[in-house]
């Protein structure tokens, strides 16, 4: 065992162990499910699950959905965290909290009040109707449901991050010939970096595992808007208990590669800033 | 040279009121003050970094105060020098260069120069993790020097260092200024550093700039009480001048320019003609304490006291003496064993006129 500081007594033992015998306990407990699931789940069921042309489908729809929602949140999350970081207006304090309103929202109520916005409402009937961007039981409405569900993380995450850039990094910045938006990319980003990447992270699986609003807003037609956390829902629904769970641990072994790829290249990102 | 007229900005219940000082070009000025009198600020005002209420800011003749920072040519280090932690130091000292677009072999040059300058070459290739606080002090220095500014502003830039290095530091920044002839405001609380590298200085108080001189005219002309006392005068009186018409012609003298003022019992006699009350500042160096007992005491402004406390403060003794008035006096090691105070506490203290100065105003 390693650690930044020196161990000096028995009561610093005592201390340490009582910490790890936290993390150990939650560690074995989520390893304890897992293996579980997989004793669980039979040849049969990963074969269907290998095979299915309609669960190939529902894979590359989480990926490329999650993704697209990790990045518009991201585009998002950038300039909102550092306006709500550095600047005061008036309403601020109310800019905040709305901001992180869609995190306490149940699920299920993204899904149903962007179902009533797109029908009920003028602007959302013009937006669909009018203007021809569809998004009611279509692909790009999982997107949009991922992002009202998820974007509030990447732009908290972002704000903190811009919130622990000292200011007068920027300042000195200025002084030695940056502009604004200069010392934005040259320093505060870059010193952000670590942090937006980590919100980025957490947009991303919230998107990826997302159920309860696709649902109510996209449904989940098979070939057409379906993603693997809707298609888990099926297979159990249906009986298919072993399928449902080899689709869930396909899902937890695509998410611990993403979370790691998203890692190391948003490490290495940095650098290039 | 900098020049600022009325400079005035407030920030929640803070103001900078109404700042005017001048800086001749070439000069060392040290702007003293406790915390949260102002002088960050201050700076940050003639950075641009902060959009003055009112007042204007000029630096070599040139209005700069509607001007962004980028295009004041001001070098700023700030306090804890804000170095940049994800470049390297040869990254952090070329930022500036490369911001302004300058070739990479003119980058390499003006680096490679100002690194010899300030001694850190070694350093380029290092992150700025790791370094020491005097490494890091002269990374942020270079950064500030290497786009060859025409005034040098420095925030606090000892503070987080050692003693020892701390003079270094100083006896280094007091050489570049030098070498560069450049007009430098250098902020700080402490006197040691002022005294080790200003050639003038001020003192802010509460957004108020108190007073303007050399070190020499703050330590002994201070205009006010704040001054006197930051400039750490411990023996700060109020007395009442003796009208002429009271005093015999023997003891004001004839065509006599002095001041009679009674304190407590005594009467003491102050250069120049007072009226009223006045209130005056004796530097504790400027007590001088002899061995002797009331009994010796014959001439003015020669009073009894009792040596009651006294403390080995390195350079110095301070003495706290009891008397007719309550006296504080620094001594060398060798004229406190001098007065061999254990055995006799009795002595006798002299305050010369010339050596009490008279707060204007009061």
């Amino acid at each position: 065992m390693t650690s930044n500081s020196p161990m000096r007594g028995w009561h610093d033992s005592i201390f340490a162990a009582a910490f790890f015998l936290f993390m150990a306990v939650f560690i074995i407990f989520i390893l304890i499910l897992l293996i579980s699931d997989i004793f669980y789940i039979d040849k049969k069921a990963v074969i269907e699950v290998i095979t299915s042309r309609y669960i190939r489908h529902a894979l590359w729809m989480s990926i490329w959905t999650s993704f697209t929602t990790a990045g518009i949140a991201l585009f998002f999350a950038v300039p909102t965290g550092y306006v709500l970081s550095r600047f005061r207006f008036p309403g601020h304090a109310l800019a905040n909290s709305i901001v992180d309103l869609p995190i306490v929202f149940p699920p299920l109520v993204v899904g149903l009040t962007l179902l009533v916005f797109f029908s009920q409402t003028a602007l959302g009937r013009w937006i669909q109707e009018d203007l021809g961007l569809e998004f009611v039981f279509q692909p790009k409405g999982i997107v949009l449901c991922q992002f009202v569900a998820a974007a509030s993380l990447a732009i908290r995450s972002a704000k903190t991050a811009f919130d622990d850039v000292d200011r007068r990094h920027e300042n000195v910045a200025l002084t030695l010939g940056c502009t604004q938006w200069g010392s934005f990319r040259r320093i505060c980003l870059p010193l952000a970096w670590n942090g937006i990447i980590a919100g980025g992270i957490l947009t991303w699986a919230r998107a990826f595992g997302l159920f309860g609003p696709l649902m109510i807003f996209v449904g989940s037609f098979r070939g057409r808007t379906e993603v693997l956390s809707t298609t888990i829902f099926l297979e159990q629904s249906v009986g298919n208990l072993e399928v449902a769970l080899a689709i869930a641990l396909l899902l937890i072994f695509v998410a611990l590669i993403a979370i790691t790829v998203i890692r190391l290249i948003g490490g290495s990102a940095v650098a290039k800033l | 040279m900098i020049r600022t007229e009325q400079i005035s900005f407030h920030i929640g219940t803070f103001a900078l009121q109404g700042v005017s000082c001048q800086i001749p070009t070439g000069q060392y000025f040290v702007l003293l003050g406790p915390p949260g009198s102002g002088k960050t600020i201050f700076l940050e005002c003639l950075c641009g970094l902060k959009k003055i209420d009112s007042g204007r800011v000029y630096i070599d003749g040139r209005e700069v105060t509607a001007l962004e920072p980028r295009a004041r040519n001001i070098g700023y280090v700030p306090q804890d020098y804000a170095l940049f932690p994800h470049l390297s130091v040869e990254q952090n000292i070329a930022f500036g260069l490369r911001v302004h677009n300058f070739s990479h072999k003119d980058i390499m040059d003006r680096v490679t120069e100002i690194a010899d300058l300030l001694e850190i070459r070694h350093l380029l290739p290092r992150r700025i993790e790791g370094l020491s606080g005097g490494e890091k002090q002269r990374v942020a220095l270079a950064r500030a020097l290497v786009l060859q500014p025409k005034v040098l502003l420095l925030d606090e830039p000892v503070c987080a260092l050692d003693e020892a290095t701390r003079q270094e530091v100083c006896a280094q920044l007091f050489r570049i200024q030098r070498r560069l002839g450049l007009t430098t405001i250098h902020v700080s609380h402490n006197l040691e550093e002022a005294f080790s590298v200003a050639d003038r200085a001020a003192i802010l108080h509460q957004g108020l700039l108190q007073q303007v001189g050399t070190l020499s005219e703050l330590l002994r002309e201070p205009n006010s009480e704040f001054v006197a006392r930051f400039m750490r005068c411990e023996n700060i009186f109020c007395g009442q001048a003796v009208p002429p018409f009271l005093l015999s012609q023997e003891s004001t003298g004839a065509g006599s320019c002095d001041t009679k003022v009674k304190v407590g019992n005594i009467q003491l006699r102050l250069s120049g003609r007072y009226n009223g009350q006045v209130k005056f500042t004796i530097r504790p160096e400027d007590v001088l304490v002899f061995s002797g007992s009331g009994d010796d005491v014959q001439n003015e402004n020669v009073v009894p006291a009792r040596l009651q406390r006294w403390r080995d403060c390195g350079s110095y003794v301070r003495i706290e003496l009891d008397g007719p008035v309550n006296l504080v006096a620094h001594m060398t090691h060798a004229a406190f064993a001098e007065l061999q105070a254990k055995h006799r506490p009795d002595v006798i203290v002299m305050l010369r006129p010339e050596n009490i100065h008279v707060l204007p105003g009061f």
